[in-house]
């Protein structure tokens, strides 16, 4: 099991590295205050990732994420500032997660468009017409009822973080125990041969985008309540925070491989760097540098990895 | 041009010409220019379509090194932000280090080409996925531009001379960025379809182990298309910079996906193996229009973002539907 | 193949090259005003579009108002491009980059667009003249005298900006540093981060200086998406030891101020200095307003002070506890 799940050790440990240090460089990071900040503000980007493993699981990628985060955030604010309640409103922005992820996958399993060009093209498409529609304007001064849910802010971050790792949980274990998880595995290892087992590929595609959608669109929600005005453009650079951070934590682009767990622990590891270069001395403009050299080596190690184990029939392409 | 045979390769030459990729596109483009020259103010005007090149220039750079990378099976996404490290090294080097311009411009070409090296020895040593390693080469040298300018400096007051290359013209009427796009366009236009290494890169695409078995030396073919996108998107910084007049850490921010989209839109399978110079142009340029047409006619920008996201949509799905249909009418012996 | 389609290239070419100056509709006979903000989506500027209408359908030109969604220098250079190859009387634009936009203001004027700039400059030389809301002294004078009697004359600070270019931002900085210097020696800035007009990124600079400078009582945020920002990161930090003061908008502040976070909301009546550059651009463009003028009337604005080829709007105003349910923008 252990070398199975050598990425997703070496992430989890890497983590530990960096908290050690942490601990003895500058105790203070612990300070329950700042591990609130990043835990909660960790908690939609893990509830995204579990959308993306899913996605590349299944040897699809969706780069508009961050265009429906930004417009599913705009919706939830809108329709809360008309007073709409607040499970109306939490049930209108899921489902206009699932219309996005439903029209990725329709054009991905239906059209046969490859799955970056259609993402790239919806992302486009849905970053400009929110621009256009929006005018850049914020979604300001919502009301009390929304933010935190009604709740004070310590229980609704509670809830934002317990809601995040529940639903990883469940997804993880539906991913090994369902037959619809297992067949995600089978369509990402190989299509053909999942078609040919009874499986039907691209039912299972469009499946995986239109969770995509609603785990997006949750996500957005769970950032639109912890603060008064809802921005446009919020979900910018999304996507690719996501992705880096299940490829960091071992779901293989090829697809077939990866654990939600070590999803997890991408998150983790990458999103507490940002927040360690203040307490570490390191100014906060190195971070994404550090983080690019992160996953050029994460992905490096894996490589060098591999090739020890298979032959070099590896393809060049993707 | 294809490494597959088209169902439409039967069909007499005109008809292919039409129903080709890039024939629709081009119909696709005279039908903006038609549009555009109705509604637009002084949109049928030399100064335009000479302006038009201008604004596609650093794209338009982009898309062209992207246009082998993406015929061999790859990507490379770290192309925008190599535009932010190097016109940020650039600035640097000029002002702080006190280089002579050529030598600042020179250096910033040889730190693209190294780039363009680390992209490729991952890719071909360590095979890794293509896609990853430009998304993590994307972060990095991203990272690397904010860093060295703490995110906040900004490079400026550059010579007029050098600010000529940008913002000049010759004779008074040509961008001086024309000739410069014109050479390069050329230059990927005879590696592409003229030589034997052109050649070699359709057979990597379409299939890298029968192209190994075939004698093509597949790794050094990789790294000169990387290699030379590390080039071309330095040489677009210095481009940019002396447009702009400005060097900040955020050059090129998006541009990757800009011109991949042109390099898709122009006909060039993202899977490999097909993909020509010229498509990629005309792709470049229906984009760029849209972009032109719609601000001379008082229309919202984000309009042509939108159009730009359908028009992607379209020009595949409807690629697919013409092979789909045509392959129906000669499998029925039509 | 290719020859076919190389042929269509030309052919395409070819159409745009005929020359058709002119060509499309062309309004009949008024003046076009081409305005830019410095972002589109920035409330502030929102706010100075209501005024830009207003004295554009008072004096009957066409009003073109476009603009980057956020802070983009390049896209406020190939937006003026545009506009020289259209066609547009005058330019107005709000600079992000204040270097960067000299060329191609320079060569709009060449081409006999006259160029106005409002609410941040470009260098002298690539314009007619600036539309300044206040004097960055008077700016100045008032965010400082604030911070002094909020922190009882002696105290550490920090700045929140919008960028480290935007010439409007760069101005106000120096004649803060300035002011504070000669006034309140005991006063000091810590620190100075820039926020790129967003409002989330002023919120995690806000947090970061809290965190960083535990001697910090007070945060200064001078670009209006800053000030809810950084009272936000106040609020959720609980630490009611420091208050926050800005240039801001009244609405977006109107919560902060009365749960006592922020304190005092300076700024000016955009509605005006939008409604003031169009009333200048079309002045400059008719020949009524030139630089050495000493003072200026523009429709319901009248005798406004002209400092060399700097127009005034006025004094800054400060929102507060006491009057800002007065106000409404």
């Amino acid at each position: 099991m252990m070398r199975k799940h050598l990425r997703e050790i070496s992430v989890a440990g890497a983590l530990l590295f960096l908290l050690l240090i942490l601990l003895v460089r500058s105790p203070k990071f612990f300070d329950a205050a700042n591990l609130r900040a990043v835990i909660v503000s960790d908690a939609p980007v893990i509830v995204a990732a579990i959308g993306m493993t899913l996605v590349i699981l299944a040897r699809q990628i969706d780069i508009s994420i961050g265009s429906q985060f930004s417009i599913c955030g705009m919706v939830a604010g809108l329709l809360a500032k008309q007073g709409v309640p607040t499970p109306v409103v939490a049930l209108a922005t899921l489902g206009t997660g699932a219309l996005f992820g439903a029209i990725n996958g329709a054009l991905v399993a239906g059209l046969r468009i490859p799955s970056i060009v259609a993402t790239l093209a919806t992302m486009v498409t849905w970053r400009e017409a929110m621009r256009w529609i929006s005018e850049g304007q914020a979604v300001q001064n919502l009301p009390e009822s929304f933010l935190w849910l009604g709740m004070s802010r310590p229980a609704g971050q509670a809830l934002i973080v317990l809601s995040a790792f529940a639903l990883l949980l469940l997804f993880a274990w539906g991913l090994r125990a369902l037959p619809a998880g297992r067949a995600v595995y089978a369509v990402g290892s190989d299509a053909e041969a999942a078609r040919l087992a009874g499986i039907r590929p691209p039912l299972v595609v469009f499946g995986v985008f239109v969770l995509m959608g609603v785990l997006t669109a949750l996500s957005a929600l769970l950032t639109a309540i912890q603060f008064r005005n809802v921005l446009p453009g919020e979900g910018a650079g999304l996507e690719l925070k996501v992705i880096a951070a299940c490829v960091v934590g071992g779901v293989a682009i090829s697809g077939g491989r990866g654990t939600l767990p070590g999803a997890l622990a991408g998150v983790l590891f990458l999103g507490t760097i940002g927040p360690a270069l203040p307490f570490l001395g390191t100014q906060a403009y190195w971070e994404k540098a550090l983080q690019g050299a992160i996953i050029l080596i994460a992905v490096a190690s894996d490589a060098i990895n591999l090739r020890r184990r298979r032959d070099v029939g590896a393809s060049l392409a993707h | 041009m294809s490494a597959q045979a088209l169902p439409t390769d039967s069909y007499p030459r005109v008809r292919r010409i039409v129903l080709s990729h890039e024939g629709v596109l081009a119909l696709l483009l005279v039908a903006e220019l038609v549009v555009f020259s109705v509604i637009g103010r002084n949109f049928r005007s030399t100064d335009n379509a000479l302006e038009i090149v201008r604004l596609g220039a650093e794209i338009g750079l982009l898309a062209l090194a992207l246009t082998p990378v993406i015929i061999t099976g790859g990507i490379d996404l770290s192309v925008g932000s190599l535009m932010g490290l190097s016109a940020v090294l650039f600035g640097k080097l000029w002002r702080d280090a006190h280089f002579p311009l050529p030598v600042a411009m020179a250096a910033t070409l040889a730190v693209g080409a190294l780039a363009g090296l680390l992209n490729a020895s991952l890719i071909t040593r360590l095979r890794i996925p293509p896609l990853i390693v430009t998304l993590g080469s994307f972060s990095l040298f991203r990272g690397l531009a904010e860093g060295l300018t703490a995110g906040v400096d900004n490079f400026t007051n550059f010579p007029d001379a050098f600010l000529f290359l940008g913002q000049g013209y010759f004779f008074g009427a040509i961008p001086a960025q024309l000739p410069v796009f014109a050479a390069v366009a050329l230059g990927y236009g005879l590696l592409l379809h003229r030589t034997g290494i052109g050649r070699g890169l359709y057979a990597i695409g379409h299939s890298p182990e029968g192209a190994r078995h075939a004698g093509i030396p597949v790794e050094r073919r990789v790294t000169l298309v990387y290699l030379l996108s590390g080039i071309v998107a330095s040489f677009a910084a210095v481009l940019y910079v002396s447009h702009n007049g400005q060097a900040k850490a955020d050059a090129g921010t998006g541009y990757e996906l800009r011109a991949i989209t042109a390099v898709v839109l122009g006909g060039t399978s993202i899977f490999g193996g097909r993909g020509t110079i010229a498509g990629t142009l005309i792709g470049l340029f229906a984009i760029v229009v849209l972009q032109q047409g719609l601000l001379l006619s008082d229309g919202p920008a984000e309009l042509a973002g939108i159009l730009v996201g359908v028009l992607l949509i379209t020009a595949i799905a409807a690629n697919r539907l013409v092979t789909a249909l045509a392959s129906r009418r000669t499998s029925k012996g039509v | 193949m290719r020859l076919g389609f190389w042929s269509l290239v030309l052919a395409a070419a070819l159409l745009a090259g005929c020359d058709n100056k002119g060509g499309g509709a062309s309004p009949g006979g008024g003046l076009t005003v081409a305005m830019m903000p410095k972002s589109k989506g920035n409330a502030y500027f929102i706010a100075c579009k209501k005024g830009a209408d207003e004295a554009a359908k008072e004096l009957g030109v066409k009003l073109i108002w476009d603009g980057p969604t956020d802070p983009d220098p390049a896209g406020q250079n190939s937006i003026v491009d545009g506009w020289i190859t259209r066609g547009v009387d005058v330019i107005a634009v709000a600079v992000e980059n204040r270097e960067g936009m000299s060329s191609v203001l320079k060569k709009a004027r060449a081409k006999g667009i006259k160029v106005v700039t409002w609410d941040a400059d470009s260098t002298p030389e690539a314009r007619d003249v600036f539309v300044n809301q206040a004097t960055p002294e008077g700016i100045a004078k008032t965010l400082v005298d604030h911070a002094a009697r909020l922190l009882g004359g002696k105290g550490e600070y920090a700045i929140i900006t919008a960028s480290l270019t935007a010439g409007n931002m760069v101005e106000w900085q120096k004649a803060i540093a300035k002011y504070n210097a000669e006034k309140y020696p005991d006063l000091k800035m810590v620190a100075l981060r820039p926020c790129d007009d967003k409002q989330k990124q002023a919120f995690d600079e806000a947090n970061n200086i809290l965190n960083s400078q535990k001697n910090c009582k007070l945060l200064m945020a001078i670009c209006s998406p800053a000030v809810p920002g950084a009272a936000e990161a106040v609020e959720q930090s609980g630490r009611t030891d420091v208050k926050v003061i800005g240039l801001g908008l009244p609405n977006d502040n109107k919560v902060f101020v009365k749960k006592g976070i922020t304190e005092a909301v300076v700024l000016w009546k955009t509605a005006d200095l939008g409604y003031l550059a169009v009333q200048a651009a079309v002045a400059i463009h008719k020949g009524t307003l030139k630089p050495g003028d000493k003072t200026f009337t523009g429709g319901r604005l009248q005798n406004l002070e002209l400092q060399g080829d700097n127009l005034l709007l006025g004094s800054p105003f400060t929102f507060d506890k006491t009057n800002i349910d007065n106000f409404d923008f």
